[in-house]
């Protein structure tokens, strides 16, 4: 087939990129709102669901390897730190130690952090990597890891954001002059006038929002099993991004990407922060390529928190200019990120302020600190969740300025079209949003005497109403590649790339292979999560695996389809047209009869195998897609003791056209857990004096169990997005978690009548605030 | 964790002569290991060997006295302790105070012996850190992360009693029946339970191989009920940010003829509230006074930095747990 090279857009995690991709063939035509499908749409229970609940499910922590040795880490337990001498002597004679590795026995093996050796001359957090132990047994490997004498070299360090771009500041890292990503930072977005507006406006309003440093807490921790047959270099690693993985490996190892095989055939959650092998797993693959033995090193609960990435903590200043009327004038915001020590890139805080409203003045100046605390990683909708609070906060604050309804102020500022650029929406339901949501809470009640107080003015509690609204990408993008494999049996095997991250894929992508092969569910099998038998697939994350590989899966399946039905038209000698497949039965259109199986008529040939590709296509030009949606809270608080109960939550997200109601509403309520979580509890604490994390431990970070958790209601429109891909779906993974901090909080000012000023909403935070403090 | 051996106990006098044997603290007892293992896991501990006394049957009872006191056996789950249909009617705050401790699974496990003796959950305390509890010089949490910290000082150290059941005990004027080299001895929770001083970094006065083998709790005053309250920043498998326990006895006229207040989260051990308890004795309840009470609660406390707000939570509590236990 010829091919096609074409530069397409591509938004991922909120940060837009160009890229040049390889197309080949045609894409079927969309899905629109009229087609007639059977298996798509339908709640669809999960293909690998009794595998994951038995236990038969292997993790990456799961893989045995005869001979397989166990890793443990000696970390730096200082935020800063020259490494001068290490000595192993000693651990190096326990029985069962195989190796000890370490800056000054690995040359500059080269870590995930650009350009960085895993084992640094200066430790720039604590926790950084100083030496890792091979041995037999994990308790051997403990007990050598305490006989290791390391010298340090104590270096000053600063763990404070603000502190770290004030002028004085101490070096994060020696090498480097200034404590931010480079010397374009600080960076300033502006369009129009914005003080020239904020002098104008009627009514301004300042607010200064703070959202905490998140931890991820995937179940599973990052890391790898690796082994090396002399010829190929085998790696189970936790990744949502297996051929990401290859890369590095190869990379690393000095291998041709041909001897890197990456399987990932289960995980046990991501979050963002697995784009990649991570130094735990090129350590893995390291060890077990020099010592030729099989390796296994997994993160501990420990490691995990302060190695392996956080969503990074956020100081917003807002100031927002409006006319009586309550037209937004002006957005005026500084967001101050701690970007950890080696972070290079900034999130996405300040692009509800680009985006949301209609506005002709706004500013967003991001300054990224660079601290002696662990580096922060893409986090489910990095920046946008913070930002989101932050805005919905500011905005809710202007409302009351003005005496008017917060929603009605939304409402008001709605922006039909994207103003980064002046471009279209393909389709924007966000007011339609607003309005089932404000129905289904009651809104418009949400003031009335009885709903405020349950317990009258004079009891302990106060309910309140809160709302946020979402935007957010997640139409995906090209290059996306499928296999669909037609069996002589007539069954199906579809060959991808992707990792079912636990989002559903391996189920999505079955009932998009089944629909347009026309077999039943269960003839249907998607391999996925192996660079050896797959065929490419982006990351999973950005909310855009079903919409990246979803068409090309599909795209597959109709090229299977073509050949399947052209043979049939051979063997029953009837015209193309007159055949349709439908539950693996060949059909005649005309007569409504069944004619036999697909395998029926396969089986007639000799051992043919119908292989077809499929390739996602190229974005729409000149319209942007994106999801929209609201959350509305309902919250009650405690005065006398500064506990907030969420009593409920409606989600009203547009995603498209949703391919599995099932795994759709499993996204929805993992999302809006997770964002309950970080309104209500979820912080890193760090001591300032030490450097040090405080709470890096699941007893300590604390996240919402099965008594936190609302009554929450999901609505979603369901109409394919046409613009979006072939499939009209947008992903669902990021968009459920960025509105649920905002709701709660504003719900949360609601009930108490004063502003709140940052997350989480803990108790003490609450009595602070109503004993008069900030 | 390093390695360690294990030897499991049939009887307590076969546990003590295991304990005496081996040089001082080369040796500890594992109940549920609950607490234990976490601080070996965190290398706070490293105990040459482990006497497991769970298996220990005679340990584990609860046992209602003729005079209506009641005895625990140590080695009594706080799950057995939360399920028992007659301590629900006779003594509720006890499985009150369990009810909200720790998770269903580590209340199967965690034996009331053990979770009187459970270390602080200090942040530092429990990380790599040598602060003063630990034989260091300095409290690192009064000028760090003290969010939950105890708000009366007691000692060098600010670290809380995390024990739930203990607040209730004292309440109740539990004491513990210990056996030793020299024999038995009982001594009551509040005397068990001691801020820790220079010479003795632990907030427990046992010695080394000593063995709790029960709490006996006394005969109450005739109509007397106690309420245990709770204050968590999640609504499950949190330590008490404050928790109060009251137990008020009222004659006829609602004239209250005994009263114990105990606070746990505010400081080294649970904090009897003595000079509440003085206002309250003699008078009927009536809000002002449990707010007044309540103020006398946390006369002379000093909150650090980050828990200030504990004072206002507690303060709360207290009314509440007044009010309620006057109202059963
Ligand atoms: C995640 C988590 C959350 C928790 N939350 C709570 C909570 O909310 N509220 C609460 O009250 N507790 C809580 N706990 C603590 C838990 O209740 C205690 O760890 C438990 O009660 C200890 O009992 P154990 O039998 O497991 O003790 P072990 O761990 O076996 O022993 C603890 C100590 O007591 C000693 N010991 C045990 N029995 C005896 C005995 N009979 N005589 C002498 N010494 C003895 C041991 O030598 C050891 O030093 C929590 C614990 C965890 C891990
Ligand atoms: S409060 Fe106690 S345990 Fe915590 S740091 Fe201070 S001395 Fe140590």
């Amino acid at each position: 087939m010829p091919i096609r090279i074409v530069t397409t857009r591509l938004e991922f995690e909120g940060q837009v990129y160009e890229q040049r991709v390889v197309l080949e063939g045609d894409e079927p035509p969309v899905w629109d709102a009229a087609a007639d499908l059977h298996v798509v749409g339908k709640p669809t229970p999960r293909v690998d669901g009794r595998e994951r609940v038995t236990g038969a499910a292997q993790y990456t922590a799961d893989v045995h390897l005869p001979g397989m040795l166990i890793g443990v880490m000696l970390r730096s337990p200082h935020p800063h730190a020259r490494i001068v001498s290490i000595d192993a002597s000693e651990a190096e004679r326990v029985p069962g130690v195989r190796a000890i590795l370490h800056r000054f026995n690995t040359g500059d093996l080269k870590g995930t952090s650009a350009g960085r050796p895993i084992f640094a001359e200066e430790a720039l957090y604590q926790g950084a990597e100083v030496a890792f132990v091979l041995a037999e047994t994990r308790e051997q490997a403990e007990d050598a890891l305490r006989l290791i004498r390391v010298e340090y070299e104590l270096l000053p360090f600063v763990v404070d954001p603000e502190a770290a771009v004030a002028p004085d500041a101490p070096r994060v890292n020696t090498e480097q002059e200034r404590n931010t990503i480079s010397d374009e930072w600080p960076k300033t977005y502006e369009r129009g006038d914005v003080e020239k507006a904020l002098a104008e406006a009627d009514v301004t309003v300042e607010v200064t929002f703070e959202t905490p440093t998140a931890l991820h807490n995937a179940m599973e921790t990052h890391g790898g099993v690796a082994s090396w047959d002399g010829r190929t270099l085998t790696i189970w690693s936790s990744t949502q991004d297996v051929f990401g993985v290859r890369t590095q490996v190869a990379n690393a190892l000095g291998l041709q990407q041909n001897q890197v095989h990456v399987i990932k055939h289960y995980m046990g959650g991501g979050f963002g922060a697995k784009f990649g092998a991570h130094n735990s797993g090129i350590l893995a693959a390291y060890s077990a390529y020099t010592i030729g033995r099989p390796v296994r090193y997994m993160l501990d609960r420990t490691e995990e928190n302060l190695a392996a990435g956080n969503r990074p903590m956020s100081r917003q200043t807002y100031r927002l200019g409006a006319r009586r009327d309550g037209t937004l004038t002006a957005i005026d915001l500084r967001t101050l990120g701690n970007i950890g020590a080696l972070g290079g890139w900034f999130s996405s805080v300040g692009l509800p302020a680009k985006e949301l409203y209609q506005c002709e003045n706004v500013r967003s100046v991001d300054v990224p600190a660079r601290t002696n605390l662990g580096t922060q990683a893409s986090f489910r909708a990095p920046g946008v969740v913070e930002g989101i609070a932050g805005l919905e906060v500011a905005m809710d604050e202007l409302a009351r300025a003005l005496k008017m309804d917060s929603l009605e102020l939304r409402r008001k500022n709605h922006a039909p079209r994207y103003q980064l650029i002046d471009q279209p929406y393909a389709v924007k339901t966000l007011l339609e949003a607003y309005t089932e949501g404000a129905e289904r809470i009651g809104w418009a009640t949400r003031d009335d005497e009885q709903r405020r107080y349950p317990l009258g003015r004079d009891g302990h509690l106060r309910r309140g109403v809160g709302m946020a609204s979402q935007l957010w990408g997640g139409d995906g993008g090209p290059p996306a590649q499928a296999i669909a494999k037609l069996l002589p049996d007539g069954s199906a095997v579809i060959l991808t790339g992707t990792q079912d991250i636990g989002t559903g894929t391996r189920t999505v992508l079955a009932q998009i292979a089944a629909e347009e092969l026309g077999l039943p569910l269960d003839a249907v099998r998607v391999e996925l999560g192996e660079t050896e038998f797959g065929v490419f697939s982006p990351p999973s994350g950005g909310s855009m695996t079903l919409a990246s590989v979803g068409p090309a899966v599909r795209m597959a399946a109709v090229e299977a389809r073509k050949e399947m039905i052209e043979i049939v038209s051979h063997l029953a000698e009837a015209p193309i047209d007159a055949l349709d497949v439908r539950d693996g039965a060949i059909i005649n259109r005309e007569t409504g009869k069944e004619m036999g199986s697909v395998g029926s008529f396969l089986q007639q040939l000799e051992g043919h195998e119908i292989t077809a590709r499929g390739m996602r296509g190229p974005n729409a030009d000149g319209v942007i897609v994106r999801t929209f949606g609201a959350q509305f809270a309902e919250v009650e608080v405690d005065i006398g003791t500064g506990d907030v109960r969420v009593v409920r939550i409606v989600a009203v997200h547009d995603c498209g056209r949703i391919v599995n109601p099932l795994t759709f509403s499993s996204q929805m309520e993992g999302g809006i857990i997770q964002g309950l979580g970080l309104a209500l509890m979820e912080q890193r604490f760090v001591d300032e004096r030490l450097g040090a994390v405080m709470n890096p431990n699941f007893g300590d970070y604390k996240v919402p169990t099965i008594r936190d958790i609302p009554e929450i209601e999901i609505i979603t429109f369901n109409h394919p997005n046409e613009r979006a891909n072939t499939l009209g779906s947008l992903g669902a993974g990021e968009p459920p978690i960025i509105p649920t901090p905002g709701a709660i909080a504003n719900a949360v000012a609601h009930a108490l009548g004063r502003p709140v000023r940052r997350l989480p909403l803990t108790p003490d935070y609450i009595l602070n605030l109503l004993n008069g403090g900030e | 964790m390093q390695a360690f051996d294990h030897t499991t106990a049939d009887s307590t006098t076969q546990a003590l002569t295991i304990l005496q044997a081996d040089a001082s603290g080369a040796s500890k007892l594992i109940a549920g290991g609950t607490d234990l293992l976490t601080l070996m896991k965190g290398d706070l501990l490293a105990p040459a060997r482990l006497i497991d006394i769970k298996p220990i049957r005679s340990l584990r009872y609860i046992r209602f006295a003729d005079d209506d006191g009641l005895t625990i056996g140590a080695g009594t789950t706080l799950a057995e302790i939360g399920r028992d249909a007659t301590l629900a009617e006779r003594f509720p705050i006890l499985p009150q105070s369990v009810r909200d401790a720790a998770t269903p699974q580590l209340r199967v496990m965690a034996t009331v012996g053990g979770n009187l003796l459970q270390r602080p959950r200090c942040w530092y305390f429990r990380g790599p850190y040598t602060c003063w509890l630990k034989g260091g010089e300095e409290c690192f949490a009064r000028e760090g992360e003290n969010k939950y910290q105890g708000i009366f000082e007691q000692s060098l150290c600010a670290a809380v009693h995390p024990s739930d059941l203990a607040p209730a005990l004292i309440a109740l004027n539990a004491s513990v029946e210990i056996e030793g080299p020299n024999g038995a001895r009982t001594l009551p929770v509040s005397d068990l339970l001691q801020p820790p001083t220079a010479d003795r970094r632990t907030e427990s006065t046992l010695a080394d191989d000593e063995l709790i083998t029960a709490i006996h709790i006394p005969a109450q005053p005739a109509n007397a009920h106690g309420v245990y309250l709770k204050a968590m920043d999640r609504r499950a498998w949190a330590f008490a940010l404050v928790s109060a326990a009251a137990h008020l006895a009222t004659d006829d006229n609602s004239v209250m003829t005994h009263v114990r207040l105990v606070l746990g989260g505010v400081a080294n051990v649970p904090y009897r509230a003595t000079d509440a308890e003085a206002l309250l004795i003699g008078k009927p309840l009536t809000p002002e006074l449990a707010a007044q009470a309540a103020e006398a609660a946390m006369a002379g406390a000093t909150p650090l930095t980050h828990n200030g707000y504990k004072v206002p939570l507690a303060r709360e509590l207290v009314q509440r747990a007044l009010l309620a236990a006057a109202k059963r």
